[in-house]
């Protein structure tokens, strides 16, 4: 019987995936054995930047006993499902500023990315690997999401472990796309937008990690769907501590994450047209950066 | 018949053809607080030209003239508004896999090295991203460091290696999955006279010994007509010559140069232009194919106070710099 010609390229593509996976995942331990004082420094300062970007939040809810509708408690686990799924989104795409797009794309980085002889949809999947130097965000946000779950005494089922990944894949979705999609303007602006990836991941970063109950029904509807930051954790905390199975807090991150994801490839392609068009050159309007 | 990579035949020995490309970038200019005017500009105009299996040829042109251009629309970074780009039958832009399986691409002011790895991690990175089996993978590299001496710094870091070190590293690394055809965007640039000899040695090697078709730009003249057997000039976007060194010369006209040293003004020598004054030397140049030595030394006899005289080809730099002065004129 003649193989599936389908079947055959889906599992070369799998099988490079993971090729490709672990020669990024060797070249991230090797850097990081350069030597032993980068990977103290290093393990310092992640420890140090995780713990403190949640730390004003978390101070607010243990002082007055809880902040925007959650306890200190219910606080702490979505700061740590935040710390989690950012530090997940991190191992996988943090690296080589995959995560951060515009600025290869403003910098004219794409044409290194054209001469490989590989799609580049299996480049961003796989450059940004790094699994040993990008995990300490992960670690402690597993850590903190532990301890959350123990104090609360929460039931954990199947379902709600389920749930959970479940969310966290909406969390990816989300930081990933909005980083393409509003990177994808550097295709026509290299030099104004090389830096619009890390600003987009920064505001997430900055709003994402704050509880949002009371505010006016427009501003919620805003913030959990043109700029859905209320999808990165307040929601998946709510729906995964309280309304565990609610309809629309399944349905809503879904539509959304979908939405933004086709956008993006939409942006993206587009972009990658007018690069074979004008590429990254002295003749760019406003500038290019080579 | 329609253009697949499974229609480009693995015996293409057309391995370049352009067939009238023209590409134009628009763009609007400001010419005043608010108001844009649309410009565009022909970075190329009907160029076409085809490359065989194993040539060896230069592309050259003055600043602007669109060799980048080229090179991104050969490498399939960019597509033409008009004609076609084929690299083994193939358009880069629409098969870019196959066609960068078998092509090496290297532009002088990039690298393809891992800045913060050991050269020799770009290198298995390089064996892993474009699946070269082991047997190629090792033969590549024992030739890259007999030939090249990239196993004097095969465990630095990238960032740590000289100008000559990472443009040996770069090159060698483009050539690691053994391609057919080599794009190569100054290969020679800001190298010091022993690199350069080296890279140019190699060059020629690959292409003798194991027909690698080469396409170089460079602005160094003497580099391109030791290297190539072939040149191509581009100027203002259009192919303004195409053929070998000799014929070169022909079109720029045979010349010869005059280094006279003597005491006193510059006398006027019949047949012959001057040039001005180099090192305590007049220069004078006149067309060999016009005008006669016999004619030139009767000049010089009558002359008083004569020291020394020196007859000289006319470099082919000079004849190029000639050449592209005579075009910024007519432009």
């Amino acid at each position: 019987m003649a193989a599936n010609p389908f079947r055959q390229t889906v599992s070369r593509n799998v099988r490079d995936l993971f090729r490709l996976w672990a020669l990024y995942a060797r070249m991230d331990l090797n850097w990081l054995l350069q030597d032993l004082s980068s990977v103290i420094i290093v393990v310092i300062s992640e420890t140090l930047q995780n713990l403190s970007s949640m730390a004003g939040v978390l101070l607010l809810a243990v002082r007055f006993g809880g902040v925007g509708g959650l306890s200190a408690d219910e606080v702490l686990f979505m700061l740590g499902f935040y710390e989690l799924a950012s530090g997940i989104g991190w191992v996988l795409f943090g690296n080589y500023n995959v995560i951060h797009i515009s600025r290869r794309i403003g910098r004219g980085q794409v044409d290194h990315m054209l001469i490989q002889p590989r799609p580049l949809w299996m480049q961003l999947a796989t450059e940004g690997f790094m699994p040993v130097s990008g995990s300490f965000g992960m670690l402690i946000g597993a850590a903190l999401t532990g301890v959350a779950v123990s104090r609360l005494h929460l039931a954990l089922t199947p379902v709600w472990f389920l749930l959970l990944g479940y969310y966290l894949l909406i969390h990816m979705a989300l930081q990933l796309s909005q980083s393409l999609l509003y990177g994808s303007m550097a295709f026509w602006r290299p030099v104004a937008c090389e830096e619009i990836s890390s600003m987009i991941i920064d505001l997430n970063n900055q709003l994402g990690k704050f509880p949002l109950f009371g505010l006016p029904t427009w501003l919620t509807t805003l913030l959990h769907t043109v700029l859905p930051i209320g999808l990165l954790a307040y929601l998946p905390a709510v729906a995964l501590l309280r309304e565990l199975g609610k309809p629309v807090t399944i349905a809503l991150p879904l539509i959304v994450a979908c939405g933004f994801v086709t956008a993006a490839i939409i942006c993206f392609q587009k972009g990658l047209r007018h690069y074979e068009e004008y590429s990254c050159n002295r003749y760019k309007e406003m500038g290019h950066r080579n | 018949m329609k253009n697949t990579a499974a229609t480009a035949t693995k015996k293409w020995d057309t391995v370049i053809e352009l067939s009238g490309v023209t590409k134009y970038f628009d763009q609007k200019r400001p010419v005043g607080l608010l108001k844009r005017e649309k410009h565009r500009v022909h970075a190329l105009s009907d160029v076409s030209f085809t490359l065989q299996k194993g040539e060896f040829a230069a592309y050259a042109g003055p600043n602007g003239a669109g060799k980048s251009t080229t090179f991104k629309l050969l490498s399939g970074m960019l597509r033409p508004q008009e004609g076609s780009v084929r690299l083994f039958g193939m358009d880069p832009s629409q098969h870019r896999i196959p066609v960068m399986r078998r092509t090496g691409v290297l532009f002088g002011n990039r690298s393809e090295l891992w800045w913060d790895h050991p050269v020799r991690a770009s290198f298995e990175w390089k064996k892993a991203v474009w699946d070269i089996d082991d047997a190629t993978y090792l033969r590549i590299c024992d030739e890259m460091r007999e030939l090249l001496g990239i196993g004097d710094f095969w465990n630095s870091f990238a960032r740590e290696l000289s100008l000559g070190q990472r443009m040996r590293a770069n090159l060698a690394l483009t050539l690691l999955h053994d391609p057919e055809l080599v794009l190569l965007d100054e290969p020679t640039l800001g190298l010091d006279v022993l690199a350069k000899r080296q890279m140019i040695d190699f060059l020629k090697k690959i292409n003798r010994e194991k027909q690698v078709t080469l396409l170089v730009t460079s602005h160094d003249m003497d580099d391109l007509t030791e290297m190539a057997n072939r040149i191509l000039l581009i100027n203002s976007g259009r192919l303004a010559f195409d053929g070998d060194y000799q014929q070169l010369i022909q079109m720029a006209g045979d010349n010869r140069i005059i280094k006279l040293r003597l005491r006193g003004d510059a006398p006027a020598l019949a047949g012959a232009s001057y040039l001005g004054e180099e090192d305590g030397k007049h220069l004078y140049r006149y067309d060999a194919s016009t005008t006669s030595a016999q004619q030139i030394f009767g000049a010089i006899s009558g002359v008083e106070h004569v020291q020394d005289v020196e007859l000289v080809h006319e470099a082919i730099e000079q004849v190029i710099a000639r050449l592209y002065q005579a075009w910024r004129k007519e432009a």
